[in-house]
């Protein structure tokens, strides 16, 4: 039979070795989104303020978007997995607008100002090179990405008609690709809801 | 028993050390290679990493100019470097300090990242 303190210290060794290996593992996943990976039932979205827009004649609030399903795209049109995606928000957006989806960019730059990313006429640009009629927002000081907490280009966060965010994920997808699927599924899973 | 738990002991920081240092390891490093009156510098991905040509490169400089790093050869694809850009700064430095801002893209991940380093 151990003495108490042997057994004490054991505990102590046991639960400094199960901390340190699940901190790594946390930060590992951090650092390592695969695609299509999610996180689920967030919360209630925060609003964002973006003052500089396109594709739309006014701001568009999350508070005017209520009772309508909202895509957020986070991304920036030199982020090659970025541009990549967009042909699938376009479908996204043609199958669905109709039907109750809002898809909105917010359009964040990697680069400071030299880098062209900020300039409104390059993403207006880039909005017309791919096809993109959805309202998209200039997120130039990053403050949209700040409060959502984004660290990855591209992003997305799925709200649902109450304002809540449902669904998050980063990285690239392909039109009928799973993580396709998987979204045009959530997609219609929120559309379907009162 | 005390010898054995000291040594589990050192073996799990070991451990949690080296995963630590793996986890922060940089994807990018700069090679200063000076020439005749001029350092030619050369930004060098981690195995494992892509770094967006869409996008290049930058140097911030502590005088507060800026060098862009570019190559000629990119990608099928056009999206990324196909070999170490490089970039050109005046007078010749052994190491060379600045503000270094990249976008680099990890295989596999299909996302791209900002990774800015302190030289």
């Amino acid at each position: 039979m151990p003495r108490p303190s042997l057994l004490f210290t054991l505990s102590l060794v046991l639960a400094v070795a199960v901390a340190a290996v699940s901190q790594h593992a946390g930060g590992a996943l951090a650092q390592t989104p695969l695609l299509g990976q999610t996180r689920i039932g967030v919360g209630p979205a925060p609003s964002w303020h973006n003052t500089s827009w396109l594709n739309t004649d006014q701001p568009v609030t999350l508070e005017s978007l209520r009772g309508r399903v909202v895509l957020l795209n986070f991304w920036v049109f030199t982020c090659y997995n970025c541009t990549n995606t967009v042909p699938s928000l376009v479908d996204l957006d043609s199958k669905y607008r109709e039907r109750g989806l809002t898809i909105i960019g917010i359009h964040t730059p990697e680069f400071p100002p030299y880098a062209g990313e900020h300039d409104k006429g390059n993403v207006a640009r880039a909005l017309e090179k791919y096809h993109i009629k959805y309202p998209n927002a200039q997120d130039n000081d990053s403050r949209t990405w700040d409060l959502y907490g984004i660290r990855f280009w591209p992003s997305f966060v799925l709200i649902d008609k109450k304002g809540r965010i449902r669904y998050e994920g980063a990285g690239e997808f392909h039109l009928g690709d799973a993580t396709y699927q998987l979204w045009d599924g959530r997609i219609q899973e929120l559309l379907s809801e009162q | 028993m005390k010898t054995v738990l000291l040594g589990l002991a050192l073996v799990i920081v070991a451990v949690s050390r080296t995963a630590q240092a793996q986890t922060n390891a940089q994807p990018l490093a700069v090679r200063a290679e000076p020439t005749d009156s001029a350092t030619r510098l050369v930004l060098v991905a981690a195995p494992g990493w892509k770094i967006n040509a869409r996008v290049k490169p930058a140097l911030e400089l502590p005088s507060g100019a800026i060098v862009r790093f570019d190559a000629p050869q990119l990608t099928a694809d056009s999206a990324y470097f196909a070999e170490p850009p490089t970039a050109r700064i005046l007078g010749r430095v052994a190491t060379v300090r600045g503000m270094l801002k990249a976008s680099v893209c990890a295989v596999g991940e299909q996302v791209c990242r900002v990774v800015t380093l302190k030289l």
